[in-house]
């Protein structure tokens, strides 16, 4: 019995003990980490679809909170000698094996899209994976913010036998545009606007 | 159903977890000696893998992500795995003792073999549906079950023929692996 | 103080991981595509290691033997997630490099093996010089297997060029199959240099070091 108890006591004490730390090297490094994946995960992605800054999108990064809505969102401006040149901001929906994630950017002068990149993909490898690739995305370099596949009427070509894939990537850039839309007074007001 | 069909091919076959992903090679190294011993831990590693990859899924889906605890991913898995095969060694033990005779002795190599935490993590990493993660962790188990056996059946051979005498022993057994591991890379074209 | 340098030194030649102590084969095997990556990887070890034994040996005494394993366990994992967590802030290239191999640093059989086998038994300081040897030993053997593969590879070492331009990359070594290719060759040759040292030594030349994965202690309860 006696060493039962202590056998409770010492697990409860070692486990207690590190539980402690463990949350408090969590809080520590939090922030620090959060950077670090912006850095490095969205850091490359935003370099695709934004040009011509000369400012570091992941550091001057901003929460909005979009209207009638409690979601927020991260904001990512492209500013050059202080002015707003444009924006990204990543959007996520379901794909077939999981979440697919686009950074979409977003021309401020001409009201269209400066280009969108994949941050997260989970699909079938081989066949959804296309997407990823050059010629899918490059369709959406300064398009208009009106987009559609092709098989609804649209002038996006999707990739043959990924159907899901590719209708999962437009609905996140739909998304993507009707909160920008919500939230463009709050940039504008956020950053000074170019051109 | 294809894509089911397509996630067990790959599982064992494309991505071996021994050949290709480089997890479990402590005991697929050691415990190749013997066709025998190689099935028992095979069998072994198939049964604890489904099992820890289900309950991990649920710990993480019920506990951890409600929670916001998933730094503490690594912690709780392995405890997990470890509680589970002490539990599973017991009620063997107790319930099904012919069948504690031939898994009995492989059950505790199992909490350090990292094929199955590797596949628990993995199956988290690629956020795979509950169902998704015991069909997935059952063919990989499966894939290191065919390996150990091949390999084992391979060094069987080996044994009692010529080799030069520093290769004997593990330095034979790691070639021939990756002899082995080159075969399987033939599978990359089919997915 | 010349206790404490055996117990340094044995982790460096005699008990050398993961040549002469068959153990923690995975990570020896995955993350080695480059001398970059088995550096880091080796570092993290390192760190691992080294805590663990130091903690485990000032809980020895109030380990309850029944759940020492148990205890190792918790031990061993909460170092590992500092670690992650720590590797995310500071180095998250290396961490996104090293994958799932992180957390593997669990199950790797050294940690848990010096546990049971060095530091429940003895004093901190001792404990800590054994795990730092062993540490570094790991990281020395895991730089030079990713630097011979990253050379012939790709041709370069630690991301700078050596071999010349018209060298064509053997990208077989960077793939699985090469890894095993050569770390048996590298076993194999280790066993040739022991016995060649034997030998002149005058000693009697012994069988190649069996790999018994039960060799590393802990499945022994």
């Amino acid at each position: 019995m006696k060493e039962g108890l202590k056998m409770i006591a010492v697990l409860t004490l070692i486990c207690g003990m590190f539980s402690v730390t463990l949350a408090g090297l969590k809080e520590a490094t939090e922030s620090r980490i959060e950077e670090q994946v912006l850095t490095y995960v969205q850091g490359p992605a935003i370099n695709q679809v934004l040009s011509g800054f000369d400012n570091s999108p992941v550091t001057d990064r901003m929460k909005f909170t979009v209207h009638g809505t409690e979601e927020r969102v991260t904001v990512f401006p492209a500013l050059k000698e202080g002015l707003l040149l444009g924006v990204a901001l990543e959007t996520f929906t379901k794909g077939h094996g999981g979440e697919v994630g686009v950074m979409v950017g977003f021309n401020l002068s001409g009201e269209n899209l400066s280009g969108i990149a994949i941050t997260t993909m989970k699909e079938t490898p081989g066949i959804g994976a296309r997407i990823a690739g050059h010629g899918f995305t490059s369709q959406f370099k300064d398009h208009s913010m009106d987009v559609e596949l092709t098989s609804k009427g649209g002038s996006i070509e999707g990739i043959a036998g990924a159907t899901t894939s590719s209708t999962a990537s437009v609905e996140a850039v739909k998304q993507a545009v009707s909160i920008f839309q919500k939230i463009k007074p709050q940039i504008t007001q956020a950053w000074p606007g170019g051109s | 159903m294809k894509e089911y069909f397509l996630l067990f091919i790959s599982a064992i076959f494309v991505n071996n977890i021994v050949l290709a992903q480089y997890l479990g090679n402590c005991p697929f190294i050691g415990t190749s000696k013997k066709i025998s011993v190689a099935i028992g831990m095979g069998s072994a590693v198939v049964f604890v893998a489904t099992m820890s990859a289900s309950i991990t899924w649920a710990v993480q889906e019920y506990l951890l992500d409600p929670m916001g605890l998933q730094y503490l991913q690594t912690l709780t898995f392995i405890l997990v795995i470890a509680s589970l095969v002490q539990f599973v060694e017991m009620f063997l033990k107790k319930a099904v003792p012919p069948l504690y005779k031939s898994l009995g002795i492989f059950l505790p190599l199992i909490t350090t073999n990292c094929a199955v935490m590797g596949i628990a993590i993995i199956c988290q990493r690629e956020e795979f549906s509950f169902i998704k993660t015991v069909a997935f962790s059952f063919a990989c188990g499966m894939g290191f079950m065919l390996a150990l056996i091949v390999l084992s059946a391979i060094r069987e051979r080996i044994e009692v023929s010529r080799t030069p005498k520093s290769m004997k022993g593990t330095p034979i057994a790691l070639i021939m692996a990756g002899l082995m591991s080159l075969a399987f890379f033939a599978f990359k074209g089919m997915i | 103080m010349s206790k404490l340098w055996k117990e340094f030194s044995k982790g460096l030649w005699k008990d050398l991981p993961p040549f002469k102590v068959v153990l923690g084969l995975c990570p020896v095997l995955a993350v080695t595509k480059t001398a970059d990556n088995g550096f880091g990887m080796g570092l993290a070890v390192i760190f691992v290691l080294t805590m663990s034994n130091v903690l485990v040996s000032i809980f020895r005494k109030i380990i309850p033997p029944k759940v020492r394993i148990a205890c190792f366990i918790v031990i061993a994992a909460s170092l590992v997630v500092s670690v992650e967590l720590l590797m995310q802030a500071f180095a998250y290239p290396l961490y996104q490099q090293l994958g799932i191999f992180v957390p593997l640093i669990v199950v790797n059989c050294i940690i848990l093996g010096r546990a049971e086998a060095f530091a429940s038994k003895n004093p901190i300081l001792l404990s800590a010089v054994d795990g730092l040897g062993m540490g570094i030993g790991f990281t020395i053997s895991l730089t030079l297997l990713g630097g011979i593969r990253e050379l012939f590879g790709y041709g370069t070492l630690f991301g700078t060029r050596i071999m010349p331009e018209h060298y064509k990359p053997f990208s077989f070594m960077v793939e699985a199959p090469g890894a095993f290719v050569c770390l048996g060759l590298m076993l194999s040759a280790m066993n040739i240099f022991t016995s060649w040292q034997a030998r002149r030594k005058g000693q009697a030349v012994l069988d190649n070091p069996g790999h018994e994965c039960r060799s590393c202690g802990i499945c022994s309860r």
